[in-house]
């Protein structure tokens, strides 16, 4: 009835366009069109969350490649019960990222990559759709409800790819302290998000 | 105490691991066996996971179109992983973090080969039967997570020890964590029976026996996995046929017996 509808509710998959659970299906079945939807929906994300770890454009699109690469080869092991499809590419990404880091970078380079980072203001760029612009503005002013030392421990972790031992280093703060803020400010954001659970 | 596995210090680190700020291998080994016995942190993990993706999400930034041209080459020339079904006897456990029931199954078998022909067709149709249902309601979803917990959390237990009865055509699996005072058992090869009529679980010992739960069987007679808490002073675990609601005591002979491991 009204086909412009973008997103169709769970459990109605006969309406609007295939969500990611469903193209991972197709993927999972060798289907390569499939995989140029979800390379169109989640490339920007996985390049996005990479960059901003690796900084290097050139290495962080030999990460993106291989992230990618990995979906497509893993297709068949998301499970839905265990979160969201693009929860599951993300992790994918993320990961990737921090081996490059923590493979390649010595100590001291690390100490420089975060003081170029600016935990207030998350983002190098402004996002190009309407849509993502809208997430990053919800995000930003959740992000600001948290605590400084909330907002650092996670920024730093997830954007900077630092294990909680280098952000209680870098932060002049007891490890215990760290990961207890790692999980409260997650938690606190999560429930600003609406996140679902 | 160990039943409640390492406490807050443990849990503490649900953040750091959503967030992948774990770097030392030990400890993300130890929090990832804590987190297949807690079911309670593996739900909180996953919506920590859930959060910290939307932190990337909103930090997209478009590659270059020529990306796109590489990966699609590259994809034609990788093969891709099989799902994760049925545990084969020989298969070691999957690297993944949250390691679902099946997985554990997998590894109980390969130290046990004997009891894998009695178990496998139990843990294929499992397999089929989970990957069904995620299509039902969300009720039925939901306690499917909760069952799928619960079963994990005893195959999981440091002190898990197991019987089986492979006998004929039917055959059980029984195991047991004294720690976590639950027992899981599993049923293979019996018939479907009609709608009057049911299949329940009883321990049993020198008090008598006492149910642990019917055995729900669905249209191709498979039955999930039942966990019970372990009755005090129970050595035997027994199957009978009882009228459809089950019974408070057994009312025919058990068709199947194991003996309870102890520890």
């Amino acid at each position: 009835m009204r086909p412009e509808d973008e997103s169709p509710p769970e459990g109605r998959p006969h309406t609007g366009p295939p969500g990611l659970d469903e193209l991972l299906r197709r993927v999972a079945r060798g289907d390569r069109g499939a995989f140029e939807q979800v390379y169109a929906l989640v490339s920007a994300p996985v390049y996005g969350v990479v960059l901003r770890i690796v900084r290097d454009r050139a290495q962080s699109e030999e990460v993106t490649q291989e992230a990618l690469v990995e979906v497509w080869r893993a297709a068949a092991r998301y499970d839905r019960e265990r979160g969201s499809a693009m929860a599951w590419v993300m992790t994918i990404a993320h990961r990737r990222a921090i081996d490059r880091v923590r493979s390649a970078q010595a100590g001291a380079d690390r100490e420089s990559r975060a003081a170029r980072m600016d935990v207030h203001r998350p983002f190098d760029e402004v996002a190009e759709s309407v849509a993502a612009r809208l997430e990053q503005e919800r995000l930003r002013r959740c992000l600001t409800g948290l605590t400084d030392l909330q907002r650092e421990s996670v920024t730093f972790a997830y954007y900077g790819g630092y294990s909680y031992r280098e952000v209680a280093e870098l932060l002049k703060v007891p490890l215990a302290t760290v990961k207890t803020r790692m999980r409260d400010g997650l938690i606190r954001l999560r429930d600003c998000l609406g996140v679902e659970r | 105490m160990s039943g409640q596995g390492g406490g807050s210090d443990v849990h503490a680190l649900a953040g750091a691991y959503a967030l992948h700020a774990i770097d030392d291998d030990g400890e993300l080994r130890r929090f990832e066996r804590h987190l297949a016995r807690c079911a309670e942190c593996s739900q909180e993990v996953r919506g920590l996971a859930e959060t910290a993706s939307r932190l990337g999400q909103a930090a997209a930034v478009e590659p270059s179109p020529a990306l796109r041209d590489r990966v699609m080459a590259e994809i034609g020339q990788v093969r891709q992983l099989p799902p994760l079904v049925a545990p084969s006897p020989r298969s070691g456990l999957s690297g993944s973090p949250a390691r679902s029931w099946r997985g554990l199954l997998a590894g109980w078998l390969r130290w046990r080969p004997r009891l894998a022909a009695a178990i496998a067709a139990t843990a294929v149709a499992a397999a089929v039967v989970l990957g069904v249902v995620t299509v039902r309601t969300q009720t039925g979803l939901d306690q499917l997570r909760a069952a799928d917990r619960e079963v994990t959390a005893v195959l999981a237990a440091p002190d898990a020890r197991s019987t089986t009865v492979p006998a004929g055509a039917a055959g059980g699996t029984v195991v047991v964590s004294r720690s976590q005072g639950k027992m899981v058992f599993l049923a293979s090869g019996l018939a479907a029976l009609p709608d009057s009529s049911t299949y329940q679980l009883w321990q049993i010992g020198p008090q008598g026996a006492r149910s642990a739960g019917l055995l729900r069987q669905d249209g191709t007679g498979y039955i999930s996995p039942v966990v019970a808490a372990t009755a005090d002073g129970a050595t035997k675990v027994g199957v009978t046929v009882e009228p459809a609601g089950g019974s408070e005591q057994p009312t025919t002979q058990p068709l199947l017996l194991l003996d309870l491991p102890t520890a």
